[in-house]
């Protein structure tokens, strides 16, 4: 092994080490481990790669950033409420696992996978068919807004309830990533995904896409380091399609 | 049961007339000599087999597997290649982004993924005292069978004075195109090689296959005959005046077709005459009033009666009288045998036979073929809303909709639709937004099975 081999391996180790505080504290449990994998923890930031402050996130906003791979997005939202605590959820195949909170001074940022859990739809540069319907908006997946929508197969998922799965065809929720607020300097950092992880499902379905919006599959599927741009949704693609 | 095994084949033979070769023929001949052999043995794990690799068939092998990898999965179909229905009217429009491999793919791929296996071969007989289905291959032993095989066309049923060489006549030359290969394909040439006049569809009586798919179909060959400047209409006979997703349809006809769909209720079919190009039918213009007619048509659609496809009936399990299978209430399990599921189509429960249906009952049924397989039970959780929802093209560049909610009425699962207006339609039905929901739709649906 040579020494740069070894320090990426450290680099790796560690920021499962980061991650881990958080499982002890119990505010994170996953009753399979498949269910929660700890990522490089990165520091979300604004287009001149400076920190985004969690109270300065718009109520009820989308905003998109890429993690824990360049190429799969996420939805963070603030959703003006407290998230709901300790939520327990399911994923199709059975497994529980257990959502914890929101972040910041609230508990009202989350942070939720923009891969639908269903047939993978998720926000492209061309468009987007998932999106967040706000509280007093309609939508015809379901009978309420504050709802993740995606329009294509009519699956609604809830952002106050760690993503579960709320109508539609969609058998599990959204995948949510973990967010971890540092109370003093009000930075957002992101940790590692709760929930069942699409990914390799995803990277095989869009390989044209991806090479479009990455240059290539192959940059789509880096890890992201150290931090991750957040952008909204409407400047992230030309079109976000609703129903 | 009057009818014996072989006579069962062949109506199954007869049913898919437009697809019998050759060597499908043969096939059946050999069977004998060949069903002692094992297309796999068995080993003592759990072991799913599933008849039919289409969206069903494919749905549940994945998520069977994706459920509890200790079982093991195969799936036996009849095609070397897959190719979908959903969607498939858009190629006939000539769609510019709906090319034939975006409907097609190879078989192969779900199975090395998901570690299912799939067989290519044809299925002429079950036994579920042995728990053994034969082939033309051989036999394979099971656990638990799922049925998802999809339709047949009741030609007989329907045109009970047709001899099978004049059945097989219709089917190739003005065929359904409900069943994906051929047909398609033979549509659309004799759409390519016609000059001007009038396409006719038949729709049939009865359940049959995507209920908006007579009327998609409409909206698309007058996109095409528009678009290639040729001089002509498309009337629908309708064997009813009812219409799925109909107040959107008629809004497009008259808005996007201008006119050039023409739809008439009430249309009993009596004969086609393939030689001169005229089909004659009766109308029921008052109560009790027919009016008979004949009309020529430079391309004809005929689509007949369906029903489902009689591999269902060789499991001997009770179906209704379109040959669903009766289920066990809630539930995808069949009510005569525990080990016998039933997907797609062929579910007895009040669905619309789709490849959106037929994904939906795929998911349900894995969970809980592998809860009853883990000696679990598993119970469906009512309503689910939105659980369908299906999208018909009707221009070049827009689309309409339809959402069901499932619910359980006691004894069947029903879906309930609604056809809502887009927020992008300017208050009618259809937008441009829908066309590239129901684009991305397809997209959704074939990655679920193959990628």
């Amino acid at each position: 092994m040579n020494r740069r081999e070894f320090i990426k391996l450290g680099a790796v180790g560690s920021a499962v080490f980061v991650a881990n505080p958080t499982l002890m504290n119990n505010t994170l449990q996953a009753h399979d481990g498949r269910l929660f994998q700890a990522y490089e923890k990165v520091k979300l930031v604004d287009d001149n790669g400076k920190a985004i402050k969690a109270s300065e996130l718009e109520v009820e906003k989308e905003y998109i950033f890429h993690y824990p791979y360049v190429g799969t997005p996420n939805f963070l939202l603030n959703l003006g409420i407290p998230a709901k605590r300790k939520v327990i959820l399911k994923s199709q195949t059975g497994q529980e696992y257990l959502w914890s909170e929101g972040v910041g001074a609230f508990g009202a940022i989350v942070a939720y996978s923009g891969i639908c859990s269903h047939q993978l739809m998720h926000p492209n540069k061309e468009m987007s068919v998932v999106s967040y319907v706000k509280k007093e908006g309609k939508t015809m997946a379901c009978d309420r807004g504050g709802m993740i929508i995606c329009a294509a197969h009519l699956s609604a998922f809830d952002p106050e309830e760690g993503g579960k799965n709320y109508a539609g065809p969609a058998n599990e929720g959204l995948a949510s990533v973990v967010l971890e607020h540092d109370e003093k300097s009000d930075e957002l950092y992101a940790v590692g995904i709760l929930g069942p992880q699409k990914y390799q499902e995803y990277f095989g379905s869009f390989k044209a896409q991806l090479k479009k919006d990455f240059g290539s599959r192959r940059k789509a599927k880096k890890l992201v380091k150290i931090e991750a741009p957040v952008t909204t949704l409407t400047q992230y693609t030309k079109e976000v399609l609703k129903t | 049961m009057s009818i014996n095994r072989r006579d069962l084949f062949k109506l199954g033979a007869v049913a898919a007339a437009a697809t019998i070769t050759a060597t499908q023929v043969s096939a059946s001949t050999e069977t004998k000599a060949q069903e002692t052999s094992k297309l796999k043995d068995k080993s003592k794990g759990k072991r799913v087999v599933i008849i039919g690799g289409g969206f069903g068939g494919l749905s549940a092998a994945k998520y069977i597997r994706k459920q509890d990898s200790s079982i093991e999965v195969i799936v036996l179909e009849k095609n070397s290649i897959f190719m979908a229905c959903p969607y498939s009217n858009t190629y006939l429009g000539e769609l510019k982004e709906t090319t034939l491999k975006r409907l097609t793919h190879d078989l192969y791929s779900g199975a090395k993924i998901y570690g299912y296996d799939i067989i290519q071969t044809t299925v002429t007989d079950i036994d579920r005292k042995a728990k053994s289905v034969s082939t033309t291959d051989g036999t394979i032993d099971y656990d638990i069978l799922v049925l998802s095989p999809g339709i047949a066309y009741d030609y007989k049923g329907q045109f009970p004075n047709w001899s099978d060489e004049k059945i097989r006549d219709v089917a190739q030359n003005a065929p359904a195109a409900m069943i994906t290969g051929s047909e398609h394909l033979a549509l659309k040439r004799m759409l390519e090689d016609m000059d001007g006049g009038n396409v006719i569809i038949t729709k049939p009586e009865g359940k049959y296959r995507c209920p908006p798919a007579p009327f998609e179909r409409a909206s698309m060959i007058a996109h095409y005959m528009e678009k290639e400047d040729i001089p002509g209409k498309v009337i629908i006979l309708n064997s009813s005046k009812g219409i799925a997703k109909g107040k959107a349809f008629k809004e497009s006809w008259k808005e996007v077709n201008k006119g050039s769909v023409e739809h008439r209720d009430d249309c009993e079919i009596l004969d086609v005459d393939m030689e001169k190009g005229t089909i004659t039918y009766n109308q029921e213009v008052a109560e009790d009033k027919y009016k008979k007619i004949t009309e020529k048509f430079a391309v004809l659609n005929l689509i007949p009666k369906n029903k489902a496809n009689p591999v269902t009936l060789m499991a001997g399990v009770k179906t209704n009288a379109w040959g669903g299978v009766i289920m066990n209430g809630a539930s995808f399990q069949s009510k005569t045998d525990p080990n016998i599921y039933a997907i797609g189509d062929v579910v007895g429960h009040a669905l619309p036979p789709s490849g959106q249906t037929a994904n939906w009952t795929a998911t349900m049924a894995a969970q809980e073929i592998a809860a009853q397989l883990n000696g679990k039970t598993w119970k469906m959780s009512f309503p689910y809303r939105s659980a369908n929802v299906c999208y018909s093209v009707v221009g070049a560049d827009e689309a309409i909709m339809v959402t069901h909610d499932m619910s359980f009425d006691g004894k069947v699962i029903k879906g309930k639709g609604h056809v809502p207006k887009p927020k992008d339609g300017n208050g009618k039905y259809r937008s441009k937004g829908v066309a590239k929901l129901a684009s991305s739709w397809f997209d959704g649906i074939m990655n679920d099975m193959f990628v």
